[in-house]
């Protein structure tokens, strides 16, 4: 985890970096582009009994098979209306498998910079929710949570 | 050098030439005086040796080379086969092992030198030999032989550009050159032997000629040369106007240049015509005759070389070695032309699909029954290449088996058969360990010693058996002993002690269920702790496993008649066939290798045991599971008349899988639902149906 916050913050210097805003209920996130590997309309999904609550259950992403979680329930926020603006992000990590995340609405992307960024100050590890959490960025007005995708996709109830 | 492009195909071979090494000298053991093993030992050997030196792995070249002069010795019969002889040389094998698991890592063959096996092996043959040591090295004298025929005609040859013949065009260039006051020289230049450059060196040879005069002729031509299609040497034709010394000083000016032969060529030049002629034909036949056996070697080695040259700058930055799959050619010919099947069956969907008229409905079905059977036997083609033979596993369990019996001072034998039973390739990696703690097993725990044995009326050897062979879907592999079996007291005694289970459940329990209690985590009834095994840590990992395998395993014993673990394993593991059903409006898959038959329940057929639901069918009594309840699947509430029930089993265990629908027979390719998901031991994977949805796979395994 350490390497890769280097890296990133070697990435930071000098040039921002890119987000995708999404909406989940009235709060706007942010998720760091180089891991989203596609967006897709929401799709039938089929459910796989016996997991963990938040997962929806997996699509077929072009012969695929992809587990969608709900990041409304990951949240513990009421669950999800699917709407035409509902879509999945594809989250693809390094050296690791794909796995969807429904969202309520796909809004733009955005550049930060290192400055407009407030980091999480949050050092309570017990706060799972703050976990989720890289910090918050400031963009035309509106403030934008940033995902720490890494958190929010490891299942740490399960280990 | 540069020769990791053969390092997949030198590691294949020295592997079966360990495999043949370690095979013959088990049987060499057991009848020391078998020529045939010997010699087939001898063979191995030898070729391993020159691959090791070909690849230069030099520590591997010499530990084999050693190896190799006991061999030779044996062979002529200057030694006999003595047990520690064998020992010294399965540790040389051991040796050699090493060295390959290192240059399949790496590249690289390590460091260790094995000395002390060397020496060991060295001083054997002194001993067996009785001090001739002369003859204890033929395999030196051998390569020496090989050699002599290159340093023979370089020494003999001395000046062979006596032997160039000329042309005619050739022979008024050299009239003009005679007019112009140059001298003609014969030049034969020889490079050293360790050169390892030969072209390069052989260029320079011309540049610095070049600046002097001009090559009018060479043989081989200056294209063979600067392909390095030459031997040790090569001859030219020079005019110069320089002095013979100055030249001669010049060519040996380069580096690697042993000789250079030089004299005044002019031997054909004033002779006339007819009587040229016949000398010219005469040499012409005689002088590249005697040449070409070694050039023909120079060339196949010249060509290796230069496509090493070509493929090292990519090659040499990947260390590590793939894996690969030795495959019949005619099984890629099947592949081939299912291939080319497969795309005519496409083209005539593309012709069809701009027809038009009635004829175009009843000739797309055609043409899809026709693309169905060729998927088909695509499938089953791709699975038959990816298809091993066991036998690539049991091969080294002789050799274990033999080192068990010199370790635990027992006295056993390994039967083995079917050893040609195929199975997926990914299957094959994987059951090499669980079948050797299996055998470890059987050789520590499940046979008594020898005395105990005889004690009891047994024959004093132990046996072990290693089976395997298929079952339907299936291959079974079962891993017999005839010892004392398993102590079913003993075990459930030690599971309480341990409390593993309560008193209530151990005396509830049947023997059967005892057993599996061998397969939980750290449970070991051994009383002491071996070498070989007993540390607990054993039975669970091979259940585990076996299982990610997509198999089962299960225990059978009488006591003091011996145990059997019988393993099965699913054929294939990507493609299956599967029964689809239905739960509710979900969609499951089960598959077919595991389903004995589909039976339709009455309700009232539907009898309790322990307030479980169970049915009788025809004499057994099977256990109900009602999969919408398990799997969480919304239902009707209704309850119908009649329940539709897929009997399925595993192992001896039968289970009645209650669904609502049959949907029918298909083939379906797993996939991964990947491993963020928890908690869905039930589910075994997913697939993709021909409408794009997913139905998930049942694991009958955990399920029954």
């Amino acid at each position: 985890m350490d390497s890769m916050n280097n890296v990133q913050n070697i990435d930071m210097v000098g040039e921002g970096k890119q987000y995708i805003v999404i909406r989940i209920g009235a709060e706007q996130y942010g998720i760091d582009i180089q891991y989203v590997d596609n967006i897709v309309r929401q799709q039938r999904i089929t459910r796989v009994p016996k997991a963990q609550p938040y997962f929806k259950g997996v699509i077929n992403l072009r012969g695929e098979i992809i587990p969608v979680m709900s990041l409304r329930l990951k949240f513990e926020l009421e669950a999800d209306e699917y709407t035409n603006a509902t879509r999945i992000i594809i989250i693809k990590m390094e050296s690791q498998s794909a796995i969807g995340i429904i969202v309520d609405e796909v809004r733009e992307v955005v550049t930060l910079y290192e400055d407009s960024i407030e980091k999480s100050t949050s050092a309570d590890s017990n706060d799972v929710k703050a976990q989720y959490l890289s910090g918050v960025g400031k963009h035309e007005g509106g403030l934008i949570s940033l995902l720490n995708i890494a958190n929010v996709i490891v299942d740490k109830d399960g280990i | 050098m540069d020769v990791s492009q053969y390092l997949e195909i030198f590691i294949d071979e020295t592997r079966e030439h360990l495999q043949t090494l370690s095979d013959q000298l088990m049987v060499l053991e057991k009848e020391p005086e078998n020529t045939d093993a010997i010699n087939e030992i001898f063979r191995a050997a030898h070729s391993l040796k020159g691959m090791a030196g070909t690849m230069g792995y030099k520590r591997m070249q010499k530990l084999t080379h050693n190896m190799e002069n006991v061999f030779q010795e044996i062979r002529s019969g200057n030694m006999t086969v003595q047990p520690e002889l064998v020992d010294v040389l399965f540790r040389g094998l051991d040796a050699l092992e090493a060295y390959l698991s290192n240059i399949l890592e790496s590249a690289d063959e390590g460091e260790d030198d094995n000395e002390d096996i060397i020496n060991i092996l060295n001083d054997i043959v002194k001993k067996g030999t009785g001090g001739l040591e002369e003859s204890s090295k033929p395999a030196p004298a051998e390569k020496k032989e090989e050699e002599t025929p290159s340093t023979q005609s370089s020494e003999s040859g001395g000046a062979k550009y006596s032997a160039i013949t000329v042309s005619e065009y050739e022979k008024n260039t050299f009239q003009k050159a005679k007019e112009q006051n140059q001298n003609i020289f014969g030049i034969t230049v020889y490079l050293q032997d360790t050169c390892i450059l030969k072209a390069a060196r052989a260029f320079l040879v011309f540049k610095a000629l070049e600046d002097m005069g001009e090559v009018i002729k060479a043989v081989p031509n200056v294209q063979d040369i600067e392909d390095e299609k030459f031997d040790m040497d090569f001859s030219l034709v020079y005019f110069t106007k320089e002095s013979l010394e100055k030249v001669k000083a010049a060519i040996e000016n380069v580096s690697e240049v042993k000789e250079a032969c030089i004299g005044p060529f002019d031997a054909k030049l004033d002779e006339p015509e007819e009587a040229s002629q016949e000398p010219e034909k005469e040499k012409k036949k005689a002088a590249p005759k005697p040449k070409k056996p070694a050039k023909a070697a120079a060339q196949t080695e010249a060509a290796s070389k230069n496509g090493a040259a070509a493929n090292k700058q990519q090659k040499s930055t990947k260390p590590a070695v793939g894996r690969t799959v030795r495959v019949d050619i005619e099984k890629l010919d099947v592949l081939m032309n299912l291939v080319s099947e497969l795309i005519i069956a496409k083209n005539g969907l593309v012709s069809n699909s701009t027809a038009e008229g009635e004829s175009r409905e009843s000739s797309i079905n055609e043409q899809i029954e026709y693309l169905e059977s060729v998927t088909t036997n695509l499938h089953e083609s791709v699975m038959k290449v990816r298809m091993v033979p066991i036998e690539s596993v049991f091969s080294r369990f002789p050799r274990m088996i033999r080192d068990l019996n010199k370790k635990l001072d027992k006295k056993m034998e390994l039967h083995m058969s079917g050893e040609e039973t195929e199975l997926d390739r990914t299957v094959i990696d994987e059951i090499g360990d669980p079948l050797q703690h299996l055998l470890r097993n059987a050789a520590d725990h499940g046979l008594e010693s020898n005395e105990e044995r005889v004690a009891l009326g047994k024959p004093e050897i132990g046996n072990i058996w290693l089976d395997a062979y298929q079952d339907g879907n299936n291959v079974n592999i079962e891993v017999r002993d005839d010892g004392a079996g398993i102590n079913i007291e003993k075990v459930r005694n030690k599971a309480l002690e341990r409390g593993t289970i309560t008193p209530e459940q151990a005396a509830a329990m049947t023997d059967k269920e005892v057993i599996d209690l061998l397969f939980r985590p750290s449970f070991s009834t051994a009383e002491t702790i071996t070498d070989v095994s007993g540390r607990g840590v054993g039975l669970d990992v091979v259940k585990t496993k076996i299982e990610g395998l997509g198999g089962s395993i299960e225990c059978k014993s009488v006591l003091g008649e011996g145990s059997s673990f019988i393993i099965r394993l699913p054929l294939t593991l990507a493609i299956i066939q599967a029964l689809m059903v239905e739960l509710g409006k979900e969609k499951y898959a089960i598959p077919l290798g595991s389903i004995q038959t589909i039976e339709d329940i009455p309700i009232s057929d539907i009898k309790y045991v322990q307030t479980k639901e169970v049915i009788n069918l025809r004499g057994n009594v099977i256990p109900l599971i009602r999969l919408d309840q398990l799997l969480d699947v919304e239902t009707s509430g209704e309850e119908p008349e009649s329940l539709t029930v897929v009997i399925v089993m595993k192992g001896d265990k039968q289970a009645g899988l209650v669904v609502d629908g049959l949907i029918g027979q298909q083939e379906i390719v797993i996939k991964s639902i990947g491993n963020y998901i928890n908690c869905t031991k039930c589910i075994g994977g997913a697939t993709i149906l021909g409408d794009g949805e997913i139905a998930l796979i049942l694991e009958v395994n955990t399920l029954v």
